[in-house]
């Protein structure tokens, strides 16, 4: 069993090193499937992140047929464990790995710089391989179009986010959301509570309630996996949305919309490029340009102009012709953020630690 | 409503997920037993209880169900531990393990499903007060478990019963010279224990987070355990810790939606410094603390 598993390797070791030297197009697949293997930490449920990501593995199922094998391993804790589960799989050949969690990063770059011949994608990190690609979803773009709603729709004037960890990612989509109710209405404002979890329903739920009796009426749920905030707020009966996957189902009157994430392009395109031996390792930071964000599911209470409005300003993301994080933008201690007329680049983006102002609650240092 | 109704209002609602798992490990540490299992018994209550509310059978079956599903599970806890008078601490943990695996396996199809709560159930006229209202309109199950608070401190102040399971924890060998069977009751308070853990679980899963997703324990299991042993084994200070627990994790939230200037980080460790230094206070005095530990606590009994 071991010298077939060897063997096997070998060959396709050589294939690709074949593929390598004539540097064209070489179809190996016709005599094996390419192993495409997904780790991702949380279980893969109707909805949330590892649904996102494993869904998006389906239409290269469909496109490939027989030609690829997907393996998908579930509830992975990030860590030694995982570095063990993911060196066994491209020991088994799996030739293609999705490492789907920041906490995968170390080990899963160790494994593309002993294996040349394996692909690695890497889920919101920052380091860059020949063969390992560090990807992420522009979120704020779909946040920004989500904030210009929510103030449409809000009452009070408040807007509330429970929001997992203070990282640039979720600061981010946080600030564009207040930069997009502020397009709307000048003075509306943003609490947020960080729960400092990945995962606690119960936690997530008493947040979003903590939030409502300060007379918060849209909540952005930001980065939970289940429907925890969703529904509690359907409960309420404010108005509510979140990242990833829809959540429309459990909240069939008061849900705003989703910032949902289609990374099917984006595999399939890494999928080809590894086929024909052409992989480049990038930072890819994909957005609404790339299809890869798309706000879904907009409730249709949402005024028909503003609408409108909506529309216009995600076909002008997508063209590049406007970015959220455009100044003047004045940070929440007061002090100058993003010049006038400045816009901010990709790597400034990625690393914001700083929220802008409208967000009454202080950013943990 | 403000922060202060915010968590008046849901303090108890918080507390007693904590409140049910910590009296029923209790009355299994009163009688001198450890089960460290207590994280993967709520587990294993929660998933039971989601799929048979999830199915229609309604949350008092659910509940049933889930105290009996846990009560089984620690009864093999019993077995190996009190039977096989193997480590308490290893046994306890791997139950607890066995608990969680369970729990996923049963909950797989289920992952990320909600149910729908039950409704509060108000006090006519003390609800109905300014600031404290919301303190008096609990759903029912929070009202029997402050019931079950009360009769646990009852049945070990006043009662036989009470008595027999903390002779039997104390000097098991004296209990048993003067004829109580002590792995009987032991066993029983062990089944008591895991169905209180039980129905724990089931609070969590189809009340106070009415939605299934593996892993929603989130460690609760393991503060009830902290909750026995730094309320010093009494029912009042454990009722008290469960509370205080609560409020202050509620507090936490509340003071960053009101955009209180405070780390965020420390907020959240909040609740554990509190508990810990009210409890660790109120507990200070070294002879009462010995006085109320149990004797034989986690010693296997060989007659």
């Amino acid at each position: 069993m071991t010298n077939l598993t060897r063997r096997t390797l070998m060959k396709a070791a050589a294939a690709t090193g074949l593929a390598g030297a004539l540097g064209g197009r070489m179809a190996f697949a016709a005599d094996e499937p390419l192993g495409i293997t997904l780790v991702v930490p949380s279980p893969i449920g109707d909805v949330g992140w590892g649904h996102a990501l494993s869904a998006s593995l389906e239409p290269i199922k469909a496109a490939y047929g027989d030609k690829v094998k997907v393996t998908v391993l579930e509830n992975i804790m990030e860590g030694p464990d995982a570095d063990r589960i993911m060196n066994k799989t491209v020991a088994d050949g799996n030739k293609f790995l999705i490492a789907g969690s920041f906490g995968y990063q170390n080990g899963a770059l160790q494994i593309a710089r002993r294996n040349p011949d394996v692909t690695v994608l890497h889920a919101s990190g920052f380091q860059i391989a020949p063969n390992f690609t560090p990807f992420a979803a522009k979120y704020f773009q779909g946040s920004y179009l989500l904030g210009m709603a929510a103030a449409a729709m809000s009452k009070t004037g408040k807007l509330g986010s429970v929001s997992a960890f203070a990282i640039p990612e979720l600061i981010t989509t946080i600030n564009a959301f207040t930069l997009g109710a502020q397009a709307v209405k000048p003075d509306i404002e943003v609490s947020v509570v960080w729960v400092n979890s990945w995962f606690d329903p119960a936690k997530e739920q008493e947040a979003a309630k903590a939030l409502i009796a300060q007379k918060c009426d849209v909540i952005f749920s930001n980065a939970q996996d289940t429907p925890s905030v969703i529904s509690a707020c359907e409960d309420a009966g404010v108005y509510s949305f979140n990242l990833n996957s829809s959540m429309k189902k459990y909240a069939e009157k008061t849900y705003l919309g989703c910032v949902a994430t289609d990374w099917s392009p984006f595999f399939k395109a890494s999928v080809e490029d590894h086929l024909a031996g052409t992989f480049k390792g990038r930072n890819a930071f994909l957005g609404v340009a790339e299809k890869v964000v798309q706000v879904v599911d907009w409730n249709p209470a949402i005024p028909a102009d503003l609408m409108t409005k909506i529309k216009e300003t995600e076909a002008k993301i997508a063209d590049g012709s406007f970015s959220p994080f455009t100044g003047p933008i004045t940070k929440a201690d007061g002090t100058e953020g993003v010049a006038a007329g400045a816009t901010m680049t990709d790597p400034e983006i990625v690393a914001m630690d700083w929220h802008v102002k409208g967000v009454t609650t202080p950013l943990p240092k | 409503m403000n922060a202060i109704e915010f968590i008046l209002a849901g303090m108890l609602a918080a507390a007693t997920p904590f409140l049910l798992a910590a009296l029923g490990e209790l009355v299994v540490e009163r009688a001198g037993v450890l089960n460290l299992g207590v994280e993967g018994l709520m587990a294993v209550g929660a998933v039971i209880a989601f799929i048979i509310v999830y199915h229609g059978g309604g949350h008092f079956l659910g509940f049933i169900a889930a105290g009996f599903a846990s009560a089984a599970l620690s009864l093999i806890f019993a077995l190996i531990a009190l039977g096989f008078r193997a480590n308490q601490v290893a046994t306890g943990l791997a139950i607890g393990i066995l608990g969680q695996g369970l729990s996923a396996l049963f909950g797989k199809t289920y992952e990320s499903l909600t149910v729908k709560g039950l409704p509060k159930i108000a006090i006519p006229g003390l609800s109905d007060l300014p600031v404290v209202g919301g303190l008096f309109a609990q759903d029912i199950v929070v009202w029997l478990s402050l019931l079950a608070t009360l009769a646990i401190w009852a049945t070990f102040a006043f009662t036989k019963t009470g008595l027999v399971i903390r002779a039997v924890g104390e000097n098991p060998k004296a209990a048993h010279a003067i004829g109580y069977p002590v792995i009987g009751v032991r066993v029983a308070a062990v089944a008591f224990g895991g169905m209180m853990a039980g129905f724990a679980g089931a609070y969590a899963s189809v009340i106070y987070t009415p939605l299934w997703a593996d892993g929603m324990i989130a460690g609760r299991g393991w503060i009830a355990i902290a909750l026995v042993v730094f309320g010093t084994w009494l029912t009042g200070r454990i009722f008290l810790g469960a509370c205080l627990f609560g409020a202050v994790s509620l507090m936490s939230l509340a003071a960053q939606a009101t955009g209180l200037d405070l780390p965020s980080q420390l907020l959240s460790s909040l609740p554990y410094l509190v508990t810990i230094l009210v409890l660790g206070i109120i507990s200070a005095d070294r002879r009462l603390l010995k006085l109320n530990g149990v004797a034989s606590l986690g010693e296997p009994f060989e007659r």
